[in-house]
C-alpha cells in the first residue's frame, strides 16, 4: 500500500508543475513555475535527508539551491527579458492536445520503468521514483512537441530535474564530485543554449525552431 | 616520473592551455604559436603516457578516479596523433578564414581555446574510472565543442549548433539513466565497501551483477552514447554538425570524438560480457545498429552533392563498421574494431582537411561545381584520393586491414549472413564514392576556380596523415599491435 507522505505529495506537485511549465503559454510565467518546481526538488532532497539521515542529500540540496533555484532561473529570465518574447508559438498538435500526449506517454513510461529502477534504488520510494521519470519524460516531450526555443530550454531543465531526482533516489551515496560534475554540465548547457537562442532570434527573427530547415538530406 | 603525475599533467596541460589562450592578446602570430606549442606538448606527453601501458599494465591515480589501461591507451593514441595534426592544420585554416573576413581574431582565439578544452574533455572521458564522471566528461565534450561548430555568424551555423546540443543532450540523458542503474546494480551486488561507481570494481565483480538490470543498462547506454557516436538511427545530428563547422572541427569531431563515445560503450560492453549475461547479448545489439548504420549511410552517400556531408555520412558508416566489429566479437573481431578506430580516424581527418583545401580552391562545397581537380592541384588530388581510397577499403591503406579482419572474424564465428550484408553495404558505398571522386578529380571544371595554390604548410599535416594511413595499411607496427592485443585481453578477459 502506498502511503501519501510529505515526499510523495511534493513529488506529485513536481509532476503538476512540470506539466504547467510544459503547457503554459506565457513564457515568463512558465519560467516562474519552473522556479517553484526546482524549489520542490530541493525540498524533497532536504526531507529525504532528514528521513534517511542522509547527510549527502543535505549538501545536494544546498548546492542545488544555489545553482538550480537561483542561477538557472536568473539566466532564463534574463534571456526572456532580453528577447522580449512572451507568448509561445502554437506547438505541434496544438496547445490543448500536446500536454495530454506528453503526460499520458510520460506516465506510461514511468510506470513501465520504475519497478526496474526501484529494485536497485538506494531509497525505495515509489511515488518520487515515478515522478522523477515522469518529469524527465515530460521534458523529452517538451523538446519534441514545443517549437519555441526558450520552451525547449525549459524542457531541457525539466528533464535535468527529473534525472537529478532519480540520481538522488538511486545513488545519493555516490561521491559529491559526481553531483557537482553533472550539475556543472547542466548549468553550462543552459548558458550555451541561451547564447544560441539569442543568435537564433537575431538570424531568424523568431524563436520558432521549425523556421530553421536549411540542413536536410 | 611517476605515471600518476604524468596522467594528471596530461589532463591539466590542455585545460590550463585553454585558459592561457583565453587571456592572450588578440595577435594571430602569438596565439597560433602558443596553440602550436600546446599541441606539441600534448602529443609528446600523451604518447609518453600511452607507452606505459603497451605491455598491458594498468595504473590508477587520484584515489582510483582515473584509470590508465590499454583500452584508454588506444583512444589516447587517437586523440594525441590526430588531435596534433588537426591542430596544426587549423592554423592555416584560421588564417584563410581571417582573410575571407569570416572570423575575427577574437573568434580565432576562442576557437583555439575551445579546441584544447575539448581535448581535455575527451581525454578525461577515456581515462575516467568512475562511470558517472565518464558520463559527465562525454557531456562536456558536447558543451566544449558547440561553439567550435557554430562559430560562423550565419543561419546554418546556429541551426547546426542547436541541433547538436539538443539531440546529444537528450541522447546522453538516457546514458545517465544507464549509468545510475549500473551503479544501483553494482551497489546491490557488492555494497559500498568497494565503490560500485568505479569501472574497475564493476569489472572485478561482473559475475555478481543482476543480469536483467545489465540488459536494461546496455540498452540505455547504447542509445545514449550511441547518439553521441553517431550510430543509426540516433545519427540525425551528425551530418549537419560535421558539415557546418570549419573543416578542422569536422575533422576532430569525426575522427576522434565519435571514438570517445565508442570507448564509453566499450567499458559497458566488457562489464556485461563478463557477467552472466555474456557477450552474445551485447554482440547482437551491436551487429543490428552497426549494419543499420552502414545501410542508412549508403542511402545518403549515393545522392549527396555536398562534399562535407558526404564525409559526414561516411562517419555514420564507419562507426557502423566499428560496431559490426564488436558485434562479430571474439579476439579477432574486437581487435579489428579497435584497429578500425585508428584507421578511420586517420582517413577521416585527412578527408575533412583535404576537403577544406578543395573548398578553398573552388569556393564551394557542391561536388557538382567541382571537376578537373587533378589538373588544378595534383597534390591536393593525391591527398584526397588517399583519404577516399582508404575510406572505401582499397588494399595497402589502413581501413582495408580492419575491414578484412572483420570479415575474417565473421567467417571464423560463422556469422555468414551478417558478413554478406556487411559486404553488400560496403560495396554500395564503394561504387557511390568512386563516382563522386571521379566527378571531382577528373572531367571538366564546371564551376569557378578561386585559387589554384594551397600553401605547403596547409598540406604538410595532410601528407603526414597520408603517410600514416599507408604505414598502418602496410606495416605491422609492433607496439600498436601489442597495445591492441592487450586491450582485447582486458575487454574479453
Amino acid at each position: 500500500m502506498v502511503t501519501l507522505d510529505l515526499v510523495s505529495i511534493l513529488s506529485l506537485l513536481m509532476i503538476v508543475t512540470s506539466l504547467a511549465v510544459f503547457g503554459w503559454r506565457n513564457i515568463k510565467q512558465a519560467a516562474y513555475i519552473y522556479v517553484i518546481q526546482t524549489m520542490l526538488l530541493i525540498t524533497i532532497f532536504a526531507v529525504l535527508a532528514q528521513k534517511y539521515n542522509a547527510q549527502e542529500l543535505m549538501s545536494w540540496a544546498i548546492i542545488g539551491f544555489f545553482l538550480k533555484v537561483i542561477l538557472v532561473p536568473y539566466i532564463l529570465i534574463k534571456l526572456i527579458r532580453k528577447l522580449n518574447v512572451i507568448i509561445e508559438e502554437e506547438p505541434v498538435e496544438g496547445f490543448f492536445v500536446s500536454p495530454i500526449i506528453a503526460i499520458a506517454f510520460s506516465l506510461a513510461t514511468a510506470m513501465m520503468l520504475y519497478p526496474i529502477l526501484k529494485e536497485f534504488s538506494l531509497l525505495k520510494e515509489d511515488i518520487p521514483l515515478i515522478a522523477s521519470i515522469t518529469v524527465f519524460m515530460i521534458g523529452i516531450f517538451g523538446l519534441i512537441l514545443r517549437k519555441n526555443i526558450i520552451k525547449q530550454i525549459m524542457a531541457f531543465c525539466l528533464f535535468e530535474n527529473g534525472s537529478h531526482l532519480t540520481l538522488a533516489l538511486m545513488a545519493y551515496k555516490s561521491p559529491e564530485i559526481v553531483d557537482v560534475g553533472i550539475l556543472t554540465d547542466a548549468i553550462f548547457a543552459v548558458i550555451i543554449m541561451s547564447i544560441l537562442a539569442m543568435r537564433y532570434y537575431k538570424y531568424f527573427g523568431s524563436l520558432d525552431v521549425t523556421k530553421a530547415s536549411n540542413l536536410k538530406g | 616520473m611517476d605515471v600518476g603525475v604524468l596522467i594528471v599533467a596530461m589532463l591539466l596541460i590542455p585545460l590550463i592551455g585553454a585558459i592561457v589562450i583565453w587571456f592572450l592578446p588578440e595577435n594571430f602570430g602569438l596565439v597560433s604559436t602558443i596553440h602550436a606549442l600546446l599541441a606539441v606538448v600534448e602529443l609528446v606527453l600523451t604518447l609518453n603516457v600511452v607507452s606505459f601501458v603497451i605491455d598491458g599494465s594498468i595504473y590508477f591515480t587520484l584515489h582510483k578516479y582515473l584509470i590508465l589501461d590499454p583500452i584508454a591507451g588506444v583512444f589516447l593514441t587517437l586523440i594525441a596523433i590526430v588531435g596534433f595534426l588537426v591542430n596544426m592544420y587549423a592554423i592555416n585554416y584560421m588564417k584563410w578564414d581571417i582573410q575571407k573576413n569570416e572570423l575575427n581574431l577574437k573568434e580565432v582565439k576562442l576557437y583555439y581555446g575551445l579546441m584544447h578544452l575539448f581535448i581535455f574533455t575527451m581525454m578525461l572521458s577515456v581515462v575516467s574510472n568512475n562511470i558517472a564522471i565518464m558520463w559527465a566528461a562525454v557531456e562536456a565534450t558536447t558543451l566544449s565543442s558547440v561553439f567550435m561548430v557554430a562559430i560562423y555568424k550565419n543561419k546554418r551555423a546556429v541551426e547546426s549548433g542547436w541541433k547538436y546540443i539538443i539531440i546529444c543532450s537528450v541522447g546522453l540523458a538516457f546514458a545517465l539513466y544507464g549509468t545510475v542503474l549500473m551503479y544501483g546494480a553494482g551497489y546491490n551486488a557488492i555494497g559500498d565497501s568497494e565503490n560500485p561507481m568505479f569501472w574497475s570494481n564493476l569489472m572485478a565483480s561482473a559475475n555478481l551483477l543482476n543480469p536483467d538490470a545489465l540488459k536494461v543498462v546496455f540498452i540505455f547506454v547504447l542509445i545514449g552514447f550511441g547518439t553521441k557516436a553517431g550510430l543509426a538511427p540516433m545519427h540525425t545530428w551528425l551530418p549537419d554538425v560535421h558539415s557546418e563547422g570549419p573543416s578542422p572541427t569536422s575533422a576532430i569531431l569525426s575522427a576522434v570524438l565519435l571514438k570517445c563515445a565508442i570507448a564509453a560503450i566499450l567499458r559497458y560492453y566488457s562489464i556485461i560480457g563478463h557477467s552472466s549475461v555474456g557477450f552474445g547479448y551485447v554482440e547482437t545489439l551491436f551487429l543490428v545498429v552497426g549494419l543499420l548504420s552502414i545501410f542508412i549511410a549508403a542511402l545518403f552517400i549515393i545522392r549527396q552533392r555536398d562534399i562535407k556531408r558526404m564525409f559526414a555520412y561516411h562517419s555514420v558508416e564507419h562507426v557502423g563498421i566499428i560496431a559490426v566489429g564488436f558485434g562479430v566479437g571474439g579476439p579477432l573481431g574486437v581487435f579489428a574494431a579497435l584497429f578500425h578506430t585508428m584507421a578511420h580516424s586517420l582517413s577521416k581527418a585527412l578527408a575533412f582537411c583535404a576537403s577544406g583545401n578543395i573548398i578553398k580552391i573552388y569556393g564551394t562545397r557542391d561536388m557538382e561545381k567541382m571537376g578537373g581537380l587533378v589538373k588544378i592541384n595534383p597534390l591536393v588530388t593525391t591527398l584526397f584520393a588517399v583519404a577516399i581510397f582508404s575510406l572505401i577499403g582499397i588494399p595497402l591503406l589502413a581501413v582495408f586491414v580492419s575491414e578484412f579482419l572483420i570479415i575474417k572474424a565473421g567467417i571464423f564465428t560463422s556469422e555468414y549472413l551478417q558478413i554478406v550484408l556487411f559486404i553488400i553495404g560496403l560495396a554500395i558505398i564503394f561504387i557511390a564514392v568512386l563516382a563522386h571522386f571521379n566527378e571531382v578529380a577528373f572531367g571538366n571544371v564546371r564551376g569557378e576556380v578561386k585559387t589554384k595554390k594551397v600553401e605547403t604548410s596547409a598540406n604538410l599535416p595532410l601528407i603526414i596523415l597520408a603517410i600514416l594511413i599507408f604505414t598502418f595499411g602496410v606495416y605491422k607496427i609492433d607496439s600498436w599491435y601489442l597495445l591492441l592485443s592487450n586491450a582485447v585481453k582486458i575487454i574479453l578477459g
